[in-house]
């Protein structure tokens, strides 16, 4: 089960990181290797990306599906490869230290399946943490770069 | 132009080695035994080249894994069999003999003095074993799973095939992952133990690293400096973007790989056009080039390692799509076509043959009706019965893959003509369902027998006939190319009077191809250029040193 999860303290409102990760185009070009993706319906939307593996690069094309939304401190999703035999969850949490004060989780989970799966799954093992790491950090130093912090 | 200059060395060794794969690298501790002080410069920043990315089988008859079996081989055996398919392409037929005597002294050499081990992989032997003189089995050797965790912070930098499995050929490393043992590949994973080709370079480069050889990386070397004696006395380099001459007492090997890279090389030497190489992109010609500045005769220019190439556009190696050895053809429920829907080859012949009938030309319409992409057409028994390319069987196949529910309009998809398609479908299912080709022959060849797991014929035959039908398309390839400076029985590198530049030898695809056209089992190309290292590397490392410094030197600019 290859799967990471990193978390990040910011100097932020939890509605602060909320809005930001609440609207889903404000953070899809921060996910590692992004290339595109579609909005198909309030829970439901398709990725593209190019995952770098080390000794190689794999597009690869996914579709998500929120499985809960709850404001300001959860999301939770399921995701599935559409063109390869993959599948997971995730979720991106935020929990507040103080008002101004807030962690953030991020969470992947992928299993690939089928013929291929044992061969995959040990390259995933350290892709899954490293991409979790990256796009939470990705997101906070963004978060940082919208909200500099004033004194 | 040539000048004369003053060149003060960055660095001084006996001989200088240009390239890391496996003729470099045998150059280089053959070379080094004799007592000679060497350096290998690499231009990539990876060790290996095509040879660690490679199955790593080098093809050497009557090698001591064979006695060790009690597997016959004879000189007159190997004659025999390479006569008849070298067909008098050879540039020098002295060196084909010269070949057989010294390949399997190569291979004990490493035995004794290296941890270099190979096994006999099981149900592995001669393209044309059927023929006067081939083997079954013995002449292909498959490199023994080696541990690079005595390699310290080279173990990285050993170059890798990104999808071979860590499993031996036997094993199954280059075949369908449906039959691999899956514990296997992970336990070899964690334990950083590795195979084929990368295992051949990593127990080679364990030996580099135990004579303390020095090796630098990301310095490619970029013209061979010559004396007022057209003698090779060094390398200019390129080191962090700045000049940076090496100074060789004793000679220089040219062993950078082939030119298939180099768009302007290929044009100019190939007598086909190659639109996808599947070595590394660094085999951009450069000793080539450098051999050609100093004067070198040139031998086997037009002759390539031919592959049909397959690419699946989500996998990308080094910011390129990753052209790859593919799979599906030559069995059941498949055939190839040209733009005309019509077969034009054997589909199951070996990968060095078939593209050779990719550049048959027609005179009556001048064209080249076999031009590629030509189109692997498949149908959903293959589809779920085997890996084709990368789409396992089971599961939904992806949406780069053309595919339709008639064979018309997959035509019609992919540029094809329908009728053609149509007829020629017809007409092989109709002979496909008796396990007969009168066309094309699919089902005799030993080859294709020996692929499919010696199943006979119908592992070979089979009618495409179950929709939905996929298209995949092929592309004129190569594994490397195999012309290059010519070279004498030491490897050193000849002049276009025929006399041997001092100084400077060629080894591997970067010289000329010893067997011309040929190609005789796997292992047709490392044989050879690890043979004709090892050649280079005794006699530069037994060369009388020069007295390189302060000299005038002469530089071609
Ligand atoms: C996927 C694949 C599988 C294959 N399997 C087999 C097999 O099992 N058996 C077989 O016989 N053949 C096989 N081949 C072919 C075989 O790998 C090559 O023909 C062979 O390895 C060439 O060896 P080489 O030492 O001449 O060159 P290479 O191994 O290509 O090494 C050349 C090196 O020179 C370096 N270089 C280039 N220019 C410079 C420069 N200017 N200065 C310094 N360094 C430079 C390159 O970066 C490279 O590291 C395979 C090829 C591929 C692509």
């Amino acid at each position: 089960m290859p799967s990471g999860t990193h978390e990040v303290q910011l100097n932020l409102s939890i509605d602060s990181i909320w809005n930001f990760i609440s609207e889903m185009n404000n953070w899809a070009p921060l996910v590692p290797g992004y290339i595109e993706h579609q909005i198909l319906s309030e829970t439901q939307s398709t990725w593209k990306f190019k995952g770098d593996i080390g000794i190689m690069q794999k597009k690869v094309s996914l579709q998500i599906d929120i499985t809960k939304w709850q404001e300001p401190d959860l999301v939770t999703f399921d995701l599935k490869g559409l063109n390869e035999n993959f599948a997971g969850n995730g979720y991106f949490k935020a929990e507040a230290i103080s008002d101004t004060q807030t962690k953030m989780t991020g969470n992947l989970d992928i299993t690939a399946a089928g013929m291929m799966g044992p061969m995959i799954n040990p390259i995933l093992k350290s892709f899954v943490p490293k991409t979790a790491t990256e796009l939470t950090d990705n997101i906070a130093n963004k978060l940082k770069e919208l909200h500099p912090v004033t004194k | 132009m040539v000048v004369n200059k003053k060149i003060n060395w960055d660095l001084e060794a006996d001989v200088v080695v240009l390239g890391s794969g496996g003729a470099a690298l045998t150059s280089a501790l053959l070379a080094h035994d004799q007592g000679a002080k060497v350096v290998i410069l690499e231009k990539a920043n990876q060790v290996g080249g095509t040879t660690a990315f490679s199955g790593g089988i080098p093809w050497i008859p009557m090698n001591r894994y064979m006695k060790e079996m009690g597997i016959e081989d004879s000189k007159e055996e190997v004659n025999t069999y390479l006569n008849r398919l070298i067909n008098g392409s050879e540039p020098d037929s002295e060196l084909v003999d010269v070949f057989i005597d010294n390949g399997w002294k190569m291979i004990d050499y490493l035995h004794e003095h290296t941890q270099v081990r190979f096994k006999i992989p099981r149900g592995y032997g001669d393209y044309y074993a059927d023929f006067p003189g081939g083997k079954v089995a013995g002449r292909s050797l498959d490199p023994t799973p080696f541990s690079l965790s005595g390699l310290g912070e080279y173990a990285d930098k050993i170059r890798r095939n990104p999808i071979f499995p860590p499993l031996t050929l036997e094993e199954g490393g280059a075949a369908d992952p449906s039959q691999a043992d899956f514990s296997l590949i992970a336990e070899r994973m964690e334990n950083n133990i590795t195979t084929m080709g990368r295992a051949l370079i990593g127990a080679m480069f364990q030996a580099v690293l135990d004579r303390s050889i020095d090796t630098l990386l990301e310095t490619p070397g970029k013209e061979l400096v010559m004396n007022d004696n057209k003698e090779v006395i060094g390398v200019r380099a390129e080191r962090n973007g700045k000049d940076f001459f090496v100074g060789a007492r004793k000679g220089v090997i040219i062993a950078t790989g082939g030119f298939e890279w180099n768009k302007q090389l290929v044009r100019s030497f190939l007598k086909q056009e190659v639109t996808h190489a599947a070595s590394p992109a660094g085999n951009e010609g450069d000793g080539l080039i450098m051999a050609m500045e100093a004067g070198a005769s040139l031998a086997n220019m037009s002759e390539a390692w031919w592959y049909p190439i397959m690419q699946d556009p989500t996998i990308e190696y080094e910011d390129r799509v990753f052209n790859q050895l593919g799979s599906g053809r030559g069995v059941g429920n498949s055939i190839i076509v040209n733009k005309q829907g019509k077969r034009f080859v054997h589909e199951g012949t070996t990968y060095m043959d078939l593209p050779k009938s990719f550049y048959e030309f027609d005179p009556v319409t001048q064209t080249w009706p076999n031009k590629p992409p030509v189109w692997l057409i498949f149908d959903q028994n293959l589809k779920d019965r085997s890996l084709v390319l990368t789409m396992a069987p089971g599961e939904p196949a992806p949406d780069w893959v053309d595919q339709a529910p008639t064979l018309r309009e997959l035509a019609e998809k992919i540029g094809v003509d329908p009728e053609g398609l149509e007829s020629t479908v017809e007409r092989f299912n109709s002979h496909a369902e008796k396990l007969e080709d009168p066309d094309f022959h699919r089902g005799t060849q030993h080859f294709e027998n020996m692929m499919g797991g010696y199943q006979g014929p119908k592992g070979n035959i089979g009618p495409v006939e179950k929709a939905p039908f996929y298209a995949l398309p092929i592309y004129a390839g190569t594994l490397g190319t195999n012309g290059g400076p010519r070279i004498n029985k030491n490897g050193q590198v000849i002049n276009l009077r025929g006399e041997t530049i001092p100084g400077l030898y060629a080894s591997g695809n970067a010289a000329m191809g010893v067997l011309g056209a040929c190609y005789p089992g796997a292992g047709g190309t490392i044989g050879p250029a690890m043979t004709f290292g090892y050649l280079a590397g005794i006699d530069a490392g037994n060369t009388p040193s020069r007295n390189i410094a302060q000299t005038n030197l002469i530089e071609s600019k």
